[in-house]
């Protein structure tokens, strides 16, 4: 395997980078058995990047996610999210930096059946520590549904929207709290080739406005559309480099946001 | 839906049955209390029991009967008696015009509106002189006056009772039912004139039916009920050791007792309701732990976007106690209906009392709390990785 490209140096947080990893371990006790699922893992992630994480199954991708995603502490190793420590923060504490600063898609869309598209969209809010925000609750939800293109399709539940847009209403409430981050688990998982560069097209051109968007895929079709790459197996980070999208990119130097890096 | 009302039904069944339960319980025993209060508290009534002659035990009644000077004995010689009055019992007819009327004509004394705390409302009661003299004058009960003279006044009317010509003086205070019977279906005559004209066959000449005692409130009752049958036991020179042939009874003190024997069943069939209300709160639990597993993948993405344990735990409190409050109330509307037919069908007192309907709720509610706590504490304290991976 090629050396981790760009490795970042292994000392202190990158000051401003939305992701920011240093020697990440994270070890599970299996009855007698310490499982070693991450390992010294290193990086960081800048804003407005498009990162794609790939990994065969049992790779430490899935426990890398759960990291970033603030669903869960490291063993080991510095972790900051937007600035903020994770070691240090207890499941309240967690559960509010999710709220402001995470945005998840998943694979499975994990919409409340029964409720409207908007009602989804809002659901985030109703978690928010900030009245503000909840108090413009609709006008929020019914701004990021216009965003995804469903704004058409506010009431309508789940049951009455096509896949695609099913996960376009999961985006929007990806969205609704305004974070940092989008953290997509296999979000084309679900859905047909034709649905999943709709989606993925949505997710570049979030991008393109500053958001930044880490996906987690295992299909090299998918990861293909991020801008950098990075590859997991056994704990580690083996691979870590531009796309050849984000290659492209560069060599043609089209007018990008100046927080965005290519390995 | 359908599962939500099924499982609601144990608080549904345990609500109803404790509002039916205390909507009669309580019904009744305000009936008693009324009847309480329309005998007249502080009354003591006095007849006379049952005789041994030679070994035979007579039946009720067949003891010497007591008399006039038995009556004036104890209004005279007991300290805390009030008021006194005989009364003697017996049916007639009264007639007036073409009107008749079978009633209960009650032959008492002047003191008999102190005794029973029972005034007219109309013209006035027999004084005490009428009352010795046999004089044939007569007070009428509510139900009769309304019989005989519809809207009309009868005071001054001369009505006949079996066919002996009765001034009527006055009309009595409505006084309502009491142990099934009209108390206002009477007619009220002198005592004397009742001995002469109205009983037949009498054991003594001066004979009362039974002594009515009004006790002064001041006085200890029992006291006064002792000192009442030393008076009597020296009277019809009973030995030492020989039982009453008269019995004291105190109504009000039976009545009150019968009251609390009505609340100790309130009180067991309020038990048993909620009995009922903890077994539909382990129905609640049961559906609520079925609901947290089925929702396991829900609460997942409620806790990675931003949902800490407390607000889990919230919502599936909040969703247990709506669950128990809507069914409290169904149970509050089908007691409510039930009552309300049991009073109408079978004619029985009911009562629902706010206080009730307050406990019925809050207990529902309470339900919701005890018994949504565990399966709301499970899902607060699922790991959402874990959760948002669950099928």
């Amino acid at each position: 395997m090629t050396d981790p490209a760009g490795a970042p140096p292994a000392s202190e947080p990158a000051p401003g980078a939305v992701i920011s990893a240093r020697h990440l371990t994270k070890t599970y006790q299996l009855g007698e058995h310490a499982v070693h699922a991450l390992r010294d893992v290193s990086f960081d992630i800048q804003r407005g990047e498009f990162v794609a994480i790939m990994g065969p199954s049992g790779s430490g991708k899935s426990t890398l996610m759960n990291l970033i995603g603030a669903l869960d502490t490291p063993t080991s190793g510095e972790l900051s999210i937007n600035g903020a420590a994770v070691s240090s923060l207890d499941k309240d504490q967690l559960a509010d930096l999710r709220n402001r600063t995470i945005g998840f898609v998943f694979q499975q869309f994990n919409l409340l059946a029964r409720t409207s598209a908007l009602n989804n969209v809002k659901l985030p809010l109703s978690y928010s520590r900030d009245p503000a925000k909840q108090a413009r609750g609709d006008e929020l939800a019914a701004q990021k549904l216009q965003d995804v293109g469903l704004g058409n399709r506010m009431d309508h539940v789940p049951s009455q929207l096509s896949g695609g847009q099913q996960q376009r209403v999961a985006i929007a409430r990806a969205l609704v709290n305004s974070p940092s981050l989008i953290l997509a688990d296999e979000p084309t998982g679900a859905l047909d080739s034709e649905t999943s560069l709709e989606i993925m097209n949505l997710f570049r051109r979030l991008t393109e406005s500053g958001m930044t968007v880490v996906l987690v895929t295992h299909e090299p079709d998918v990861a293909a559309h991020a801008r950098r790459l990075l590859r997991v197996r056994d704990g580690r980070i083996v691979e870590d480099r531009p796309t050849a999208e984000g290659s492209l990119r560069a060599s043609v130097s089209t007018p990008r946001p100046p927080s965005s890096r290519c390995g | 839906m359908l599962r939500s009302v099924l499982t609601t039904l144990g608080i549904i069944i345990g609500v109803a049955s404790v509002i039916v339960m205390s909507a009669i319980g309580s019904g009744a025993s305000k009936q008693i209390e009324d009847q309480i209060s329309s005998l007249g508290t502080n009354q003591l009534t006095i007849f006379p029991g049952s005789a041994n002659v030679g070994g035979r035990q007579g039946g009720f009644g067949s003891a010497p009967p007591l008399t006039e000077k038995d009556l004036r004995a104890v209004r005279d010689g007991v300290t805390g008696v009030m008021a006194a009055s005989g009364n003697l019992n017996g049916n007639a007819n009264v007639v007036i015009g073409n009107a008749n009327w079978s009633t209960q004509v009650q032959g008492v004394g002047s003191e008999i509106e102190q005794v029973r705390e029972w005034s007219v409302v109309k013209g006035r009661f027999f004084d005490a002189r009428e009352a010795a003299s046999g004089a044939k004058v007569a007070v009428l009960g509510d139900t009769v006056a309304n019989e005989l003279f519809g809207a009309g006044d009868p005071v001054g009317a001369t009505v006949r009772i079996n066919n002996a010509p009765f001034q009527v003086l006055g009309v009595l205070a409505k006084k309502g039912q009491a142990g099934g019977r009209d108390q206002d279906d009477v007619v009220m005559v002198p005592i004397s004139t009742a001995r002469s004209r109205l009983v037949g066959r009498l054991g003594a000449p001066d004979q009362i039916g039974s002594l009515l005692v009004k006790v002064d409130p001041r006085y200890n009752i029992t006291e006064v009920q002792a000192d009442i049958e030393r008076v009597l036991r020296e009277r019809r020179r009973i030995g030492a050791d020989k039982d009453n042939n008269f019995i004291i009874r105190n109504f009000a003190e039976f009545l009150e007792t019968r009251n609390q024997a009505a609340q100790t069943l309130g009180l067991l069939l309020a038990a048993t309701a909620a009995i009922s209300l903890v077994v539909g709160g382990i129905g609640i639990m049961n559906i609520m732990l079925v609901s947290v597993t089925e929702r396991t993948r829900e609460i997942g993405l409620r806790m990675a976007i931003g949902a800490r344990g407390g607000d889990i735990l919230g919502q599936f409190l909040t969703e247990a106690v709506l669950l128990c409050l809507v069914g409290g109330l169904i149970g509050l509307t089908l007691g409510a209906g039930v009552s309300f037919m049991v009073a109408k069908l079978l004619s029985w007192p009911m009562h629902i009392s706010p206080v009730i309907v307050l406990v019925a709720i809050a207990a529902s509610a309470s339900v919701g709390v005890v018994f949504g706590f565990v399966p709301a504490r499970r899902a607060a304290r699922l790991d959402p990785i874990e959760a948002l991976r669950y099928e």
